[in-house]
């Protein structure tokens, strides 16, 4: 059957082994204790015996990001810092034309054509994502000095 | 309470190194968390380091040894104080035990990478303190919690920590070795977190040119992980807990299987050696590996020649020197000795009391001994049948020393002695190698040769309990099994233990129906 060399008795190392294993099993580790530290999302798993049941599809795939609302992607980048959603939500306000600001920690984006480029700067209308009043708020005649504009390839 | 550094400095010097790293650490923590800090701290550091030798903490190892030992007891005990408080979240408990956690990690690293001795220091942080395991109010999360966040620091892709990562990795296995569960129980669950963590994996397997080194020492620990379940498989008798740690395992396993199936493959025999033997589905996820770049034909092929296949006469390649586990010496070299000169019989007749421990039933054996012994006469009789340029086939494995042997052990061993005698053959049947084809056509030639019908009935259950639990199934399990009733070698069909109980018969049939059906329809 199930133990077909029958059963061997424990000893009294085997018996204490179980006791310290019952007493972990009521301490399990959970899922935030071997990730990174969230500030604002930590990982707070609980039952859910509701609808959905299935796995939301791959975050991970790049395109995926890019089908995302600006505000969803601003949310992931401030709200997910140092993690690989961050990274992906980054690109994909790039690629819709959105550039960071190093200075404010603010994402900007062209209103219209600046009314003057220079070498060090530009300047006229943009929309930018204020993340204190978590809105896009529009900023005329605003100079934007390239020294702090983010623009390492990514 | 706060005072400027160099006062501090001044005020503190006649006072106790515990005060001074409970300063410290209070300083650094502060220090972690601010904007300031830089990038990786590296900021604050510069200015906590000068802050650190005006203490006199950088003086000497030992110094440093023991304030990173006072480092890791404080921000145990801070855990514990958080972890014991009444109505807290455990978000809330989280958050307070990783602010410091993770900066006295932070801090580890740091002077890891600034230190010139730095690949013995790791060894040195003896994080975790054996008297705090054996208490029984012990708590995994901050040793855990350390534990993980270090490797993932010092697994981070810079040239400093590349340079010695195969240190790192070693450091990192031996103190998991020491604080296996077999001697931490307390710290099982965390310890299977640790070494199932996707980076642990990664770092310990993926990585190509530390991979032999680095996987003999996961190898271990995945020993040790047997060796403590053990016992509670053995009896079936598992509470949850052991239950939660055992299906933890099957999990590890098949990420295993899946991702780096060729740590299988060369440790199966290692790992086979600590699995009871009623742990079949363990047993088969481990024999059903196979190297990834290998195509196994369909089992149920029909007309399958397997002695035509091209991998059939290439060796598999075993990592444990099975040989030298035949001890004592003395048997070893009988055991050659009658290989070679097929004699003397009275080696036939001993063997069986050389193999067996004692009278207990269900303890009678030897059994990692009665394993070396059927894998190294199993080895010798393909080598010896290569050399005379021949394939291993029913014909060829017949009437010889080996042979002999393998026939005695069938018929001269008990119940018990011979259901482990055929594990350890059946140990073997696995993806298209020299080795499988040996033991399968061996067990077919000792179920067609067998004197009494209690050897055949025995062969049929060890093959069978393999095959009834759910997939996956060795490839050359299944290829056996198939040929055992296909053939009318055997006629298996006529023997009374297939028809022993109906249920027996019904599970037989259907199992045929499955894999003689192209020829029925």
């Amino acid at each position: 059957g199930v133990t077909p060399l029958g059963p061997v008795p424990l000893t009294p190392e085997h018996e204490f082994q179980l006791a310290m294993l019952e007493r972990a099993s009521r301490r399990m580790p959970m899922l935030n204790d071997s990730e990174k530290f969230r500030e604002y999302l930590p990982n707070n798993s609980c039952p859910t015996k509701l609808y959905p049941q299935q796995l939301i599809p791959p975050l991970q795939a790049p395109d995926f990001f890019s089908k995302l609302e600006p505000e969803t992607l601003f949310f992931v980048f401030y709200f997910m810092e140092g993690t690989k959603a961050q990274y992906l939500a980054a690109k994909a306000l790039k690629l819709k034309s959105w550039r960071f600001h190093t200075k404010y920690l603010m994402w900007f984006q062209r209103h219209e054509e600046p009314r003057a480029i220079t070498e060090e700067f530009e300047q006229g209308t943009y929309i930018f994502f204020d993340y204190e009043r978590w809105g896009q708020r529009k900023k005329e005649n605003f100079k934007f000095e390239y020294k702090y504009l983010e623009d390492q390839e990514i | 309470e706060r005072m400027n550094l160099g006062a501090s400095a001044m005020m503190y010097s006649g006072i106790s190194l515990h005060e001074k790293t409970e300063y410290l650490l209070r300083e650094w923590v502060g220090l972690y968390h601010q904007p300031a800090a830089g990038r990786d701290s590296s900021k604050a550091f510069s200015s906590f380091v000068n802050h650190m030798s005006l203490h006199g903490i950088l003086k000497t190892d030992e110094l440093i040894t023991r304030f990173f030992r006072l480092c890791t007891e404080m921000c145990v005990d801070l855990c514990y104080r958080a972890l014991n408080e009444p109505n807290q979240s455990s978000t809330r408990v989280r958050f307070q035990c990783f602010h410091t956690l993770d900066a006295f990690v932070r801090l580890i690293v740091l002077l890891l990478k600034h230190s010139g001795d730095s690949t013995n220091t790791v060894t040195k942080v003896n994080l975790l303190n054996k008297a705090y395991i054996r208490h029984i109010e012990f708590h995994q999360l901050p040793y855990h919690r350390i534990f993980i966040m270090l490797f993932i620091e010092l697994n981070a892709p810079e040239v400093i920590f590349d340079a010695i990562n195969l240190q790192i990795l070693q450091a990192f296995s031996n103190i998991l070795h020491v604080l296996r569960p077999s001697k931490a129980p307390g710290f099982a669950f965390a310890w299977l977190e640790i070494i199932s963590h996707r980076v642990f994996i990664g770092r310990m397997l993926a990585v190509s040119e530390n991979q032999k080194q680095a996987w003999g020492m996961y190898a271990q620990l995945i020993v040790d992980l047997f060796n403590f379940l053990a016992p509670f498989l053995r009896n079936a008798d598992m509470p949850k807990p052991t239950q939660l740690l055992y299906k933890g395992t099957m999990r590890v396993l098949l990420v295993l299987l899946h991702d780096f199936p060729e740590l299988l493959c060369d440790y199966h025999y290692t790992f086979c050696d600590v699995i009871p033997s009623n742990c079949i589905q363990i047993r088969n996820l481990i024999l059903s590996a196979f190297p990834r770049s290998m195509r196994l034909p369909d089992p149920f092929t029909p007309n399958l020649k397997v002695e035509h296949l091209p991998d059939i006469n290439t060796p598999p390649r075993v990592m444990t020197n099975f040989a030298a586990l035949i001890q004592p010496v003395q048997l070893r070299k009988d055991l050659d000795s009658y290989l070679k000169t097929r004699s003397p019989v009275t080696f036939l007749s001993d063997l069986r009391s050389r193999l067996q421990l004692s009278n207990t039933p269900g303890m009678k054996y030897n059994i990692p001994l009665l394993n070396s012994v059927v894998l190294h006469v199993g080895s010798q009789a393909i080598a010896h049948i290569q050399s005379k340029c021949q394939t291993p086939s029913t014909s060829a494995i017949a009437h010889s020393s080996h042979m002999d042997i393998f026939q005695n052990l069938a018929v001269d061993l008990d119940t018990e002695g011979r259901y482990l005698f055929l594990n350890a053959m059946v140990n073997q049947l696995r993806y298209p190698n020299s080795h499988t084809h040996y033991f399968s056509c061996t067990l077919l030639y000792l179920f067609a040769e067998a004197n009494t019908e209690a050897i055949q009935e025995q062969i049929t259950r060890v093959l069978l309990e393999r095959l009834i639990v759910n997939r996956p199934h060795p490839w050359g399990l299944l290829v056996t099994f198939i040929e055992l009733i296909k053939s009318p070698l055997y006629k298996f069909w006529t023997h009374d233990f297939v028809h022993c109980a109906p249920e027996i018969e019904k599970l037989l049939e259907s199992v045929a129906r499955s894999c003689i059906q192209p020829k029925q329809a």
